[in-house]
Order: structure tokens, then sequence, then C-alpha cells
């Protein structure tokens, strides 16, 4: 599904975001990239969606080589990837009902297909009768739960999530979770970067921990601290 | 792109043009001020165009004899214009026709003079023979006309070369004044809508953003304000051919009645489909480029 293979990015600047990465994570997975900012995590991420583009090395998500992907292709790459972003980013002036529409619209699937989909989407993140509201009159944990109904109507085959409790109460949070696992057990694969310790401890899926720019730890049910490396991140002054 | 998306393309370039009225104004109106000039110069050059046209199917040359000249003359004079090998046709007016003419023209034009009363006691002897010639290429009139000057028994001749040079200058500084000003009003405007789309490029940014996340193809992206730039650009041609159009009627009236002779206007009627076409196709192309710049300036996806 998404697979790193001896990645370095280097941005023009000079910074090393990035150095030696070898991740494979297969279909169906649920995982937790942790790490504190500025370890390269959302360079990861970038990375995906290519946004950015590896200086050397290559990345597979969903059967592309990024590498060798054309810049008309990038669409069709996001496609198959669902986003959901800290600060929601929905759009304002549309009603929920809307927001989620506009990623069919703009993909250009069929009037009835957007019918058909959308009420299924908010079924899904259980928003069905605020269909009609507007973002600014929902809760947070609501506003992204229709980023996650937008991220999924398209039926992505993954979803990744960058810091999606970031702006949440520990309560909404998860529910955002809750619902992030739901979705992988319908077969989504699912990527959650994040630095919230409490969740990332609670699910024990797997882990994957970025310090500047090398991953430190890949484990399987997994804890947001692990004792080996909590030691040397302790000495460095992090905490 | 599919032709669903059309839809959409035309709603958001409306809405995007609406959004952004203030700025859209300004380039509207800029863009009408340059469609506006360019609609009077070019029904200008038109209307001289087709002034030219009349005074080449005229006939081209009065040739005046000397009253006093006999038949015997006359018929000499009239062999040589047979002869010129530049003359096309020619046709003979005789002093009885010429008198004719005469009587007819202060019976109709100069009535409070008296009308042809004032001929009274005058008859066709004071009158010339004239010929009305037909030169078969209008460029060779002034030699023509030279060698029909120096026949013997002519007293002079009168042709529309000097008309038609004066038309052919006039139009010729109509075209440059008007490529110039014309020109760089078109620049301008295209200055300004490019301003106006960025306006609405940094407006939409965050839409833009999450489009570009959430797969948006670039063209899908661009076409609103590719969009917006051609809404623009023909809402100003509407408005400028409107102006043109009321300002052409009026001066049409006034000028007519002015230069009752000699001046001959083009209906609009018949200039109108030709302005259309050209206005279309400069106010599209304007917006289209502005909105090009900027996105290629402004917009990246």
């Amino acid at each position: 599904m998404v697979e790193f293979i001896d990645i370095t990015k280097k941005y023009p600047n000079g910074t090393v975001a990035l150095k030696g990465i070898n991740l494979k994570i297969n279909k169906g997975d649920f995982a937790f990239i942790v790490g504190t900012s500025g370890s390269g995590k959302s360079t990861l991420l970038k990375l995906l969606m290519k946004e950015e583009t590896a200086t050397e090395g290559e990345v597979i998500v969903n059967g592309y080589q990024l590498s060798k992907l054309p810049p008309k292709q990038i669409p069709y790459l996001r496609r198959g990837i669902g986003m959901v972003f800290q600060d929601f980013r929905l759009l304002p002036n549309k009603t929920v009902y809307e927001n989620v529409a506009f990623a069919m619209e703009i993909t250009e699937c069929l009037p009835r297909e957007i019918r058909r989909q959308v009420p299924m989407s908010l079924a899904l993140v259980g928003l069905s009768r605020k269909a009609n509201a507007y973002p600014h009159q929902l809760s947070g944990g609501e506003q992204q739960r229709v980023a996650i109904a937008r991220a999924l109507v398209n039926n992505p085959a993954l979803l990744i999530a960058d810091e999606p409790t970031g702006n949440l109460d520990p309560e909404n949070s998860w529910e955002i979770v809750k619902l992030l696992s739901e979705v992988n057990q319908r077969g989504t694969t699912v990527i959650v970067a994040t630095h919230e310790k409490s969740i990332v401890d609670a699910m024990k899926k797997r882990v994957i921990a970025i310090d500047k720019g090398k991953i430190i730890r890949d484990q399987q049910k997994g804890l947001y601290r692990d004792e080996d490396t909590e030691y040397s991140l302790y000495t460095e002054g992090r905490f | 792109m599919k032709i669903r998306s059309i839809r959409y393309i035309l709603k958001e370039g409306f809405k995007n043009a609406y959004r952004n009225r203030l700025m859209s104004l300004a380039s509207v109106s800029i863009i009408t001020a340059a469609l506006i000039l360019f609609g009077i110069f070019y029904l200008i050059l038109i209307n001289l165009n087709h002034n030219l046209d009349l005074l080449y199917q005229k006939p081209q040359m009065q040739v005046y004899c000397l009253p006093e000249l006999t038949d015997e003359q006359v018929a000499a004079v009239r062999t040589e214009i047979a002869n010129n090998k530049y003359i096309e046709s020619f046709q003979e007016v005789s002093k009885k026709e010429a008198f004719e003419q005469l009587k007819k023209y202060l019976e109709s034009d100069k009535k409070d003079l008296g009308g042809a009363e004032i001929l009274e006691g005058y008859d066709e002897s004071m009158m010339f023979v004239s010929f009305t010639v037909k030169v078969k290429d209008p460029q060779d009139s002034s030699k023509v006309a030279k060698e029909l000057e120096a026949l013997a028994g002519v007293d002079n001749v009168k042709y529309s070369q000097q008309t038609i040079d004066m038309i052919l200058k006039i139009s010729h500084w109509v075209k440059l004044v008007s490529f110039i000003l014309i020109g760089m009003l078109l620049v301008i405007s295209l200055f300004i809508i490019a301003n106006t789309i960025k306006l609405t490029v940094f407006a939409r940014r965050k839409e833009i953003n999450i489009m570009k996340y959430i797969g948006a193809t670039d063209w899908f992206i661009r076409w609103p304000f590719v969009f917006e730039g051609i809404l623009i650009g023909l809402l100003g041609a509407l408005i400028a051919f409107v102006i043109v159009a009321y300002i052409y009627g009026f001066a049409q009236q006034k000028l007519t009645t002015e230069f009752a002779s000699g001046l001959d206007m083009v209906q609009f009627g018949d200039a109108w489909g030709m302005l259309v076409l050209i206005y279309i196709g400069i106010s599209s192309l304007i917006g289209a480029s502005g909105s090009a710049m900027s996105i290629r300036k402004h917009l990246h996806v």
C-alpha cells in the first residue's frame, strides 16, 4: 500500500528533513506516526501526497511510483488518498452536505453518484441530521467528522490524518479516533500523525516514531513512548 | 474536462466576478473604454472606405470645353477622348442638356433666388459642352487629366483624385492613431484584469488548497478563473457595443444632414455583424490572457 525505500529529503535551504527512511505500511493497516514538531513527520506525509518529492529513494503509494509520477497524474494519486487536517479545512460558506459533495464535484462525479454517496458518508460519521448546518454551527468534533466524511466520500484506499485531534478536547478526540478505527475496520488503510500520548497508548496499534528525520522505533501494538528510546530523548532535554 | 463541470465553472466564474465586484467593475470599464474607442475608429474607417468605393465608382472626371467651341472642335475633343487608351467610357453632355440641368437645379434648389426665372432671356448658347469620363484604373486619373487638359478647346478637367488622396491620408492617420491608442488601452485592460483575477485567487486560496488535496485537476481549478476573465471581457464588450451603436445612430443623423452632399454613411445595420464578432474576439482574448497571466503567477496548482 505505502512503501518508503531509502528516502532522503533535503530542502533547498539545506535542512535534511528525512534520511534513510525505510517503511512499509500494508493494506488495511492502522499506523500512528509519532514525533515532535520538526521531527520530519510532516515531510513524511507531504511525500505521500507528492506535495514534496524525495531527494533520494522511492515512495510507492497505491501502486504509484511517486518519483516517476508526472505532475498531471498527481490529482489522480490524491483521489485515492483521503486527507484529514488538524484545522479541519472546511469551506465556511458551504453547508455540511455541500462540503462533502464538493469533494465529489471537483473530481467530476455524476450528480446521481453524489446524491447517493454523500448521505452514506455523512451517515458513517453520524452527522446525517446536521447535513444542512454550516461549519460554524458545529462543535470542533463535529467539524472534524465532516472533514472525515469528505475524505471518505470518494472511497479512498488510504486515509491520512495529520494531527486530527490537535484542536479537540479529550472527549471529542476519542470520538474521532474511534471513528478512524471504525473506518480502518471497514478496510481502509489509516495513517495518523499525532503527538497525543493518551490516544496512542490506549489504541495499542502500530507506532512509528520519528526523530530528527529517522525512524527510531517501529512497533506493533506500541505505546507513545518506549522505555528504550525514552532515555535518549530524555537526555536531549525534550521533556 | 467533462460537460457537467461546465455548469460548475460558469457558476463559480459568475460568483467570483460578483464577489470581487469593485475590481470587476474597474476591469469592465477599461475594456469598455478601449472597445468604444475601437468601435468609433472602426466605424470611421468603414465609412471612409465606403466613400472611397463610391468615389471610385463615380464618373471619375468632368472635362469642360470652352463655350465658344464650334461643333467640329467639339468633335475633335470627342475623338481624342474616345481614342485615349486609359479611358473606359465617356458620356457627352451637350449644351442643351447642360442648360436643362442648370434650370432643373435652380428650380429645385435655388427657389429663393427666383428659380429658373433668372435664366429669362438666356439660352443654351451660354452653356458649354462637357464630357463625363470614366477612367479604367483610378490610379491613372492624374495622368489622364493632364493629357485632356492639354487638348485644344478644353477649359479645365475636374476629377475626384484630390478627394481620394485626402480620404486615403485621413484613413492612414486614423489607423495609426487608433492602433496606438487602442493598443495602449488593451494592454492596460490586460493588467487590470490580471489584477482582478489575482484578488480572486487570493480570496479563494483556502478553497484552492482544499481542492488540490482532494484531487481536483489543475485545469478544473483554473477554468473558473479563466472564465471570470472572459466574462469581464464580454461584459465590457456588451456595454461598449450598446454605447457605440447609440453614438453611431446619433452621428449618422447629424452628419448626413450636415454634409448632405458627398458624404454617404454606412448603415449601422450593415456594419454591426462584423463589429460584434471583433468585439467578442478581442474581449474574450484579453480576458482570457489577463487570467492566464495571473494564474501563471499566483495560482500554483
